[in-house]
């Protein structure tokens, strides 16, 4: 018979009851949910051999899933173009140090939305050696995109539909979990964020064949044409989705947001990235332009590097409040907006992911569905919700302990104390060291 | 004494090996400024300014080293027993990953330098590339790069295998190109499954070749030897340090060659032996004998190690007494032989003839001499850098002390011996 194991909390948020459950407990084998509930509803299911983690002062939730995360990246304000000159092998050992936070950050299942050439498909094999430890990684193997398009320099350019047909037959020859396609430009330096990149015909290919194995897809979309492409491409996630036209205006298109509705497409907006720029830039960091490296960005920003500080400081209050509008609007509309953090990339690092939650909330969400938009509903969005996201019987055994009930304030997702993966209790090393990466919000926030 | 007052650190010590004296000497402070000893007194003597600020490390009761040297590791290494031949099979990125978790690991466990002998590729440059991005924490790097072989020859996988004297010139400047702080050439062969270990590999003149052009450059040059006669070469050569350096007859029989520890002793280079890891296979064996069912197969190989083992103690012993320099060095994470354990391979030199403090100063000062980084390391004394070791008990009583490690302070910076990003 295997080993039982056995988690007691004060409180069990298990994501399937509305209500926290007091005493609430969830029993485990080979590294699946076997039952939960309250204590003593459940006790006498417990073995006397069993091994009990007793965190009576500590909340129980389930492992959280961050749709969107980019483990080469540093999240130091670097753009993703410096990310693409570095050599693979430091990339993979940043990859890995990257796993390990946002694993001890209470991630248990990430969604890597764009790494170099196959340096996140290494990581995943070193794991599978016992080389590395890893939250579960929803790989992509590399982004695909036009020449010059966004993250090109990840290895991953294409033109025609057979070209992109080639590549997604051989990402999913290499092991991939899931296309990501940038379906407009991005901060990348040669790419036009304003400007669709595919075709549609060209998306079509690459959706068409991930339908035919299977597999999920998500578009990074900063306008609104590339939204409305991907939509017509069945993409499952919308990335970003920013309403600007090829104008660079921003406003929120109702028509579109219902197209998304209809389609029953997720929307992953990456709020924080943008806010995590801001705190930099207020703090005097992050001199490089980093996003706004992008010569169509920054052409309209000149005189000296104090104005060019503010010009960006401003660009990025008024975008970040942009986003937050249209958030809200989608959040009223019942759209299907989960939690993707897009760290590390710019100045947004990895082992921080309840910032972007924290935003969700502030853009409408109760603390209840910011929390499912980082459990069952990103799970479900990562086509796992049969696996993860929820304590539940069968589902595995990925828990967080927080010293403090994200149900009273979602920033609480932030008091980690210990961490389980498929069953494992994972040891996170010194507390000084999970100090090192979290990002604090500076006092004039 | 020290300017910037915020960056002061005194560290009081119980006792002192400093890495260089046979004494240990009892209630000693460290004064470090920033990265770098300033003065190194008796704790009675120490006079700081009163209105300058400074942090106080305690540790009264217990005893302060220089922080160890291991003058050979393998940082690619699994050690979980699988051969090289079977490792180089990983691709770069995954050997990356492992570099990046060993270096950590041997960091914790209290060596503050490594002379990395060999790893595949340019996984070694890369690594440390990340440690300058502060990506990977590691302990000082002394880097080979990829180690000289011959075609077939031992570690030739790694990826620079060169027939020939220009080949040879070339494939030096390349890798001083590239970064590289000594030349790691392998004279005999090895454990690698096409070579050769009783027969030299490179001849004389590559060899000669490989010595002149690193020595250009000002970087020394390490040799694998397996056996006997490539020592001989390798000595004439004016190679710095014999790795191994095994005493074997071509036919396979094991004999103490006196003219050649004569050579090595008047040529002045330094041995490392590699002795640990013989000495913890036959620990783990005698372990499994004790619990498990030990087959007749299990005995026969543990009889053969240990007899091997004798000889290469053998050796060890006449080496020390004819003065050669013993430069220890682990060889981990080769073989069965796991990072972090160090101590197993000082603890072998005690086991060879060295006192304990010997054995210390083997892997500190001396394994710093013979990477060529003792103006700056290896020892505690005024104008180091200050990477330093405090273990609770007192290692020169018995050199298993070593291994009660209570803090490790590299560059001036206590390390987190409990980080594990």
């Amino acid at each position: 018979m295997s080993e039982q194991s056995v988690i007691k909390s004060k409180v069990m948020i298990d994501m399937v009851n509305k209500n926290p459950i007091e005493d609430g407990a969830v029993i485990f084998e080979d590294g699946l949910i076997t039952l939960s509930g309250n204590y003593e509803k459940i006790k006498n299911k417990i073995r006397s051999d069993a091994k009990i983690y007793d965190y009576k002062d500590s909340v129980l939730i389930p492992g959280m899933v961050d749709c969107h995360t980019h483990h080469n990246g540093f999240g130091d304000g670097r753009s993703g173009d410096s990310v693409g000159e570095i050599e693979d092998d430091v990339l993979t050992i940043k990859s890995a140090k990257n796993a390990k936070t946002s694993l001890y950050s209470g991630v248990t299942t990430i969604r890597e939305n764009g790494p170099k050439n196959t340096t996140m498909m290494k990581l995943r094999d070193a794991v599978n050696q016992g080389l590395a430890i890893a939250p579960r990684m929803v790989l992509c193997g590399r982004p695909i995109a036009i020449i010059g398009g966004h993250m090109g320099y990840f290895g991953g350019e294409v033109t025609g539909p057979v070209e992109s047909l080639a590549l997604s037959r051989q990402l999913i020859k290499e092991g991939v979990d899931y296309f990501k396609i940038t379906a407009t430009g991005g901060s990348t330096a040669t790419s036009f964020p304003l400007r669709p990149s595919f075709s549609q015909k060209e998306l079509n290919a690459v959706t068409n064949e991930a339908k035919n194995y299977g597999l999920l897809t998500a578009t990074h979309c900063l306008s609104m044409e590339g939204i409305d492409n991907s939509l017509n491409a069945d993409v499952d996630m919308i990335i970003h989705c920013n309403f600007d036209n090829n104008k660079g205006e921003s406003k929120f298109n109702e028509k579109l947001a219902e197209k998304i509705a209809k389609k029953g497409a997720y929307v992953n907006p990456t709020l924080h990235v943008g806010r995590a720029r801001l705190w930099s830039l207020t703090m005097g960091e992050s001199p490089s332009l980093g996003g706004g490296e992008n010569k169509r960005f920054s052409s309209s920003i000149s005189g000296d590097r104090k104005d060019i500080l503010e010009a960006r400081l401003d660009a990025a209050k008024l975008g970040l409040e942009t986003k937050l509008d249209h958030c809200r609007q989608m959040i009223d509309m019942g759209l299907k907006v989960i939690t993707g953090s897009d760290s590390s990339w710019g100045d947004y690092a990895l082992g921080n992911t309840f910032h972007e939650t924290e935003l969700l909330v502030e853009s409408g969400y109760s603390n209840y569905q910011g929390l499912e938009s980082v459990t069952i509903n990103a799970a479900m969005a990562l086509g796992l919700g049969d696996t993860v996201g929820s304590i539940e019987k069968g589902k595995s055994a990925d828990f967080a302990i927080l010293k403090n009930n994200p149900l009273d304030d979602i920033k609480n997702l932030s008091t980690v104390e210990e961490v389980f993966l498929m069953g494992q209790h994972i040891d996170r090393g010194s507390d000084e060291s999970n100090k090192t990466y979290s990002q604090i919000k500076p006092a004039q926030f | 004494m020290a300017n910037e007052s915020n960056q002061l650190l005194v560290i009081k010590a119980g006792q002192v090996i400093d890495g260089k004296s046979k004494n240990v000497k009892k209630d000693i402070s460290i004064v470090i400024n920033d990265n770098q000893i300033v003065d190194v007194k008796p704790s009675g003597e120490l006079d700081i300014p009163e209105n300058l600020n400074y942090k106080l490390l305690d540790y009264s009761d217990k005893t302060v080293l220089p922080g160890l040297v291991d003058s050979h590791v393998h940082l690619t290494g699994i050690g979980d027993g699988r051969t090289g031949d079977e490792l180089v099979t990983l691709p770069d990125e995954i050997l990356s990953i492992n570099m990046a978790n060993n270096a950590r690991i041997h960091l914790q466990s209290g060596v503050t330098t490594v002379r990395d002998c060999g790893a595949k590729n340019n996984t070694a440059f890369h690594l440390r590339e990340a440690a300058e991005m502060e990506i990977a924490e590691t302990p000082r790097l002394v880097l080979s790069g990829r180690p000289l072989a011959i075609i077939g020859g031992h570690l030739g996988y790694f990826g620079e295998e060169i027939t020939g004297e220009d080949q040879c010139r070339a494939a030096v400047r390349y890798l001083v190109k590239q970064g590289a702080d000594f030349i790691k050439v392998t004279a005999t062969g090895g454990s690698t499954a096409t070579s050769h270990p009783l027969r030299p590999s490179f001849s004389q003149q590559e060899l000669n070749v490989i010595a002149e052009e690193a020595h250009k450059f000002g970087k020394h040059v390490a040799a694998h030897c397996a056996s006997s006669e490539a020592m001989i070469r390798v000595l004439n050569a004016g190679i710095d340090t014999i790795i191994h350096g095994t005493f074997k007859e071509v036919d396979g029989t094991n004999k103490y060659r006196e003219d050649i520890a004569e050579l090595i002793a008047e040529k002045g280079a330094y041995v490392n032996p590699t002795i640990g890891a013989a000495s913890l296979k036959i620990k783990t064996m005698e372990s499994k004998k004790a619990n498990d069912n030990f087959t007749e197969q299990d005995q026969e190989e543990l009889d053969f190690i240990k007899t091997e083992q004798e000889h290469r103690l053998e050796c060890f012993n006449k080496l020390i007494n004819l003065g050669v320099p013993m430069s220890a060095g682990s060889d981990s994470a080769w073989g069965e032989y796991k990072m972090g354990n160090y101590f197993e391979e000082i603890e072998a030199h005690v086991q060879g003839g060295q006192s304990p403090v010997e054995a210390i100063m083997s892997a500190t000062d001396i394994a710093a001499q013979s990477c060529w980084i003792d103006d700056s390391l290896g020892s505690i004394e005024t104008g180091k850098l200050a990477d330093i070791l405090i273990v609770s008990e007192d290692p020169s009583k018995q050199i298993e002390n070593l291994r009660t490690v209570v803090d490790v302070i590299k560059d001036g910076q206590l390390i987190d011996r409990r980080s594990l990003l």
